[in-house]
């Protein structure tokens, strides 16, 4: 009955995968340049090819050898399995002879090398998959490797350019810079011998009467002894450590206290936020989108600024309509309170997902048991919501301890963390200083990271069962609704009245002295504003392209496949999410300065800081994407012959077309608005409109300033509109596709 | 045939050799050899958690096993990726493309191997028209009903003429009635193609209705391999038995030709027995329950009017039996009467005690 079908041995189709990647690498690695002269990344030096080069280079005649060979594997006629070793040697020697080369060389990278390495990698990457070492195809393994060299390089690297230059100076490993700044009292000083009060007494005073105070409370309502000896040393110590802080001085002191006091406001606007979009009866609910979205997609320090306007010594409302002279709102008051603002919308967009996941039948239960609405809230609402407030509270904190525009615009002189870091540089020309700065700032937001992520992830209480009970949300109490409100509607008249103040100055002759009417800083922006403009425009759309497909790649490698060393490179590349712009902003310079990737003063390095910067935003739409498609999906589409890149094209990115969208809008808005990051590496020909905006305000006209920091929000809300129109378009598309008939 | 759909006569077997697979610390498939003969329909049955998915997703090429071999035909598909193996697969749902056409979804396989519009047009229509759904090609998947989609999803693995036919529990999303007819329709369309099928499921009448050869499987490996009727008559385990059919496993001793259970002790003869300890297995319909007389003596704990029968569950000194007897033998035996039962010879299988 069964014919059997025999494959006849020795007849092996060429493999056009290592056809192509061994080609494009021979041809780059002979027709580019191996080096540059200076630093334009596009110089063609016809003396520096492969051609010009491989007669005195045995090294690169090597390495063209390899290329070579690794395109002709492609076409032996031997089982695959024989090529694929043949294409690991030839991919893993090829590129580690380019690095090689490059790094002993010491001239800055060109073409070259750039073909070289990313085709080796492509050869390694078919052989692994040929050999069966990653059990993906082709086009995966590839990628995994293009995306550990990309993290290694442009994550990595930049981070440990900084530690080192905490310890190295002078090629000399020493502890003195680190010891030196954090002894002095710029960064931190509990007891300040210029005042007569001892802190450290009154500090530990404190720290006794909450330790009392917790101690008797305990023992009054009989709870466990173990725990109220826990109790007792927390807030003994908590309370104490916030005295102390409370008292000191310093950049440390100064972010810290910024960040608990930022945290706990922000977090807690955002949670009432989050129950009125979820739970209110009323309608001015349907204004906490638009409102909450205005301060994440402008640059932060635009609140700062209004901040001045508004309140600052001849702000409009403490002089102008008060009739005060106050600096109050000019120092940490002013930064907290820019701050408090501008981050409770990150608070409210993490806990509306944490208040609308929670089973309103949970409510129901205890309502029908004989609770009221106040004692479901204490007891049910409340406890269910505590890890995702803990969360909104981190990033919070993260975000207040990274910011650097309000500081600096609002500061008044008082030394912030992430400020120090660019005063380190920029005034006191001392990188190894500001590389200390930067890792403190580095360890705490990168504690509180691992915080949030390995600890908090396990303690959620929330999609226990993911079964849709279709209770529908129980409303809030009448007060607590109105009560709400009422803050919600304070927030948003402030905020329009900082925006406000914004769009106001910008036609103002002098704020605060003559508030006239004028077009002159408008038309002042012409030339340099509008050519700022039109670069950083430029500049964030070169990068938010790589930026989500990178991130998307990488989405879809850690939640697809599995490869050894997955989780790390998950991990790392969600990295700079938690790296501070500015330390990131310095490991570049630090990284890309001098040597073989020599990258500073050029565009490329504005928008590589950009593309993996943002890449996290992409890799998170692209998980929550991802895990909405049926895995069998991809699976039908590779048993029908479809490669993975195929599996990519036709089903995969069709089906998460609107979150792709999505990601990329949000890359460019983020690099459009990015200030912290790229402060070190612009250069005069390379402006940014964010910097430019901090100069024209630090160079005193604010009023041209405003003009610009106007025009930008505009921009980003015309493009989130766009986005929001299209996107609702293409859902209406795919609900027609998907419709019942 | 008519020349339309995938030509018959290339049918080819599919060998598994001491096939392993490992999910972390779990043993999902233990060491299982397998032939599947070609052209036939192979059913692999148990329960969930028993490794017929991750068998049958190591034969498709979307696992790959921590050790052994996967041959199709005589060609070792074990390094190759699932698109190079000329294997196709109907998914438990479905997966239909959402984004595309139904002509789309089916054609979507061809369009990769480079087939020519014309052709493609012929093939993809012709496909249609054999699963019986010639005018649906410009409506989207959610546009059809669940019986359509399956059908829409068996033309698209049968459009790329694979040697290999798998399915993956294809009716598990229809309602008892259709699965009845897609049961049926399946294997109609299988018996006129000729293609080698391996067909997954849990459930064992699917399993008995559909076969040519049932692998049934648990924790792992292969419990038996025989055909619907062999399985059901003599079960190689005691836990083949139990999952086959309903089955009394009844304690007894056997000796030359004399079983005996509890009380009761009556003449059977099956080759290959030795005397000693062996389990009954006495399935409902071949217990016959009478008011006086030789057997096996019970009590009834209750008692189900089911139409064609009645089932009755009956204590005995050896543990509790079920049976279920015509109702015009007996009449409805009211609960706590006193009963003998017996054994008709023809359902009766003994099991020796290395049966586990």
């Amino acid at each position: 009955m069964a014919r059997v079908l025999t494959v006849p041995a020795g007849r092996v189709q060429p493999n056009l995968t290592l056809l192509g990647w061994g080609g494009v690498t021979f041809v780059g690695a002979l027709l580019l340049p191996w080096h540059r002269p200076g630093r334009d990344l596009f110089t063609f030096v016809a003396e520096a090819t492969g051609l010009a080069l491989a007669p005195s280079s045995p090294v690169i005649l090597a390495i063209l050898m390899l290329a070579a060979a690794a395109a002709l594997t492609g076409l032996l006629p031997r089982p695959e399995a024989v090529r694929g070793r043949a294409a690991v040697f030839a991919g893993a020697a090829g590129a580690l002879l380019t690095i090689g080369y490059t790094v002993a060389a010491r001239r800055p990278f060109s073409g070259a090398e750039v073909a070289a390495v990313l085709g080796f990698l492509s050869v390694l990457g078919t052989g692994l998959a040929l050999t069966g070492v990653l059990r993906v195809d082709a086009f995966l393994a590839g990628s995994i490797l293009w995306v550990t060299v990309f993290v290694m390089i442009f994550i990595l690297y930049p981070l440990w350019a900084v530690l080192q230059a905490a310890v190295v100076v002078k090629g000399q490993l020493t502890l003195a810079v680190v010891i030196d700044t954090l002894t002095s009292p710029g960064f931190l000083l509990v007891n300040n011998p210029a005042t007569p009060r001892n802190e450290t007494a009154m500090a530990a005073t404190v720290g006794g009467i909450a330790a009392i105070f917790v101690a008797t409370v305990g023992a009054v309502r009989r709870r466990p002894v173990r725990r109220i000896v826990g109790w007792t040393l927390g807030a003994g110590i908590g309370a104490g450590l916030f005295a102390a802080l409370y008292l000191g001085y310093g950049a440390l002191r100064n972010s810290v206290l910024l960040a608990v006091i930022v945290g706990v406001c922000a977090t807690g606007l955002g949670f009432v936020f989050a129950l009125l979009a979820e739970r209110s009866r009323l309608r001015t609910r349907r204004l906490l989108g638009p409102f909450s979205i205005l301060p994440i997609i402008t640059p932060p320090f635009v609140l700062g600024l209004a901040m001045i306007y508004l309140f600052g010594r001849r702000g409009f409302v403490t002089h102008g309509l008060l009739g005060l002279s106050t600096s109050v709102f000019f120092g940490p008051v002013g930064v907290a309170v820019a701050q408090i603002l501008a981050f409770a919308p990150i608070a409210y967009l993490v806990l509306e997902g944490v208040v609308q996941a929670m089973d309103a039948a949970l409510e129901e239960a205890a309502e029908t048991l004989g609770a009221s609405r106040w004692y479901v809230l204490r007891t049910v609402v409340w406890p269910l919501a505590r890890p995702g407030i803990a969360n909104a509270f981190l990033l919070v904190a993260i975000e207040s301890l990274a910011d650097f525009g309000n500081p600096i615009i609002l500061g008044g002189g008082k030394g912030f963390l992430a400020t120090e870091v660019f005063y380190a540089i920029i005034g006191r020309f001392n990188p190894n200083e500001a590389a200390v700065y930067g890792v403190v700032l580095l360890g705490m937001t990168l504690s509180i990271f691992l915080i949030q992520r390995y600890w908090l992830g396990r303690a959620s209480y929330v999609t226990v069962t993911g079964k849709p009970s279709g209770a529908s949300p129980r409303p809030l109490p009448a007060a607590l609704d109105l009560t709400a409100t009422a803050v919600f509607v304070l927030w948003a008249v402030l905020i329009l009245a900082l925006y406000g103040s914004v769009f106001v100055g910008s036609v103002t002759k002098l704020w605060g002295f003559d508030y006239s009417f004028t077009l002159k800083h408008l038309r002042d922006l012409s030339p340099q504003g509008w050519n700022v403009f039109w670069t950083t425009t430029k500049l964030s759309a070169y990068a938010a392209i790589p930026s989500t497909l990178l991130g998307f790649l990488i989405g879809y490698l850690v939640t697809r496949t599995e490869f050894p060393g997955r989780t790390a490179l998950e991990f790392s590349s969600m990295l700079s999410f938690a790296v501070p712009g500015t330390v990131m902003g310095i490991g570049y310079i630090l990284a890309f300065n001098q040597g073989a990737l020599l990258l500073t003063g050029t565009s490329v390095i504005i928008i590589l800081a950009f593309v993996f910067r943002n890449m996290p935003v992409g890799i998170r739409s692209g998980v929550a994407a991802i895990h909405q498609i049926d895995r069998s999906l991809e699976e039908a589409s590779t048993m029908l012959r479809a490669n993975s890149a195929l599996t990519l094209w036709r089903i995969v990115i069709p089906l998460v077309r609107s979150a792709l969208l999505s990601g990329l809008v949000f890359a460019f808005v983020r690099a459009m608005t990015a200030v912290s990051q790229v402060i070190f590496l612009i250069t005069p020909q390379h402006n940014l409109a964010t910097t430019q905006i901090l100069s024209y305000i630090e160079y005193g006209s604010q009023g041209r300033g405003a003009a610009l920091a106007s025009l930008l929000t505009v921009f980003m809300v015309l493009v989130i509109l766009v986005l929001y129109l299209v996107n609702r378009r293409l859902d209406i598309g795919a609900a027609r596709e998907l419709a019942q008939t | 045939m008519n020349g339309r759909g995938p030509e018959p006569g290339a049918a080819i077997p599919v060998r598994l050799e001491r096939v392993t697979k490992r999910f972390g610390r779990v043993l999902a498939v233990d060491d299982v050899t397998l032939e599947i003969p070609a052209g036939l329909l192979v059913t692999l049955l148990g329960p969930s958690g028993c490794g017929k998915t991750t068998t049958l997703r190591m034969i498709a090429g979307l696992e790959h096993p921590t050790s052994g071999r996967v041959f199709i035909g005589d060609e070792d598909v074990t390094p190759l990726p699932a698109s190079n193996r000329s294997v196709t697969m109907v998914f438990q749902s479905y997966a239909l493309f959402p984004h595309l056409t139904v002509f789309e979804n089916v054609a979507y396989g061809l369009r990769i191997t480079k087939v020519r519009d014309a052709a493609l047009r012929a093939q993809v229509g012709a496909v249609l028209e054999l699963v019986g759904l010639p005018q649906v090609g410009e409506r989207y998947p959610a546009q059809l009903s669940g019986g359509q989609q399956q059908r829409v999803a068996l033309a698209r693995a049968l459009v790329m003429k694979p040697k290999v036919l798998l399915f993956d529990e294809p009716l598990s999303n229809l309602d008892a009635k259709l699965r009845k007819r897609v049961r049926a329709e399946i294997r109609d369309l299988q018996q006129r193609l000729g293609i080698s099928t391996i067909y997954v499921t849990h459930d064992q009448t699917e399993a008995l209705a559909l076969s040519d050869v049932i692998v049934v499987m648990h924790l792992g490996h292969v419990e038996q391999v025989g055909s619907p009727f062999d399985l059901y008559r003599k079960p190689a385990t005691r836990f083949v038995a139990d999952f086959i059919g309903e089955a009394n496993l009844l304690p007894g001793r056997y000796a030359e030709g004399m079983v005996t259970v509890g009380p009761y002790t009556f003449a059977f003869r099956q080759e290959g027995v030795h005397a000693g300890a062996v389990t009954v297995v006495a399935r409902p319909e071949t217990v016959q329950v009478a008011t006086a007389g030789q057997g096996l003596p019970g009590t009834v704990r209750s008692a189900f009017f089911m139409g064609t029968t009645i089932d009755y569950l009956i204590e005995t000194p050896i543990g509790e039996v079920s049976a279920s007897a015509p109702p015009r033998v007996t009449g409805m035996l009211p609960v706590g009467s006193d009963v003998r039962l017996q054994f008709a010879e023809a359902g009766l299988y003994l099991l020796t005690e290395d049966g586990r």
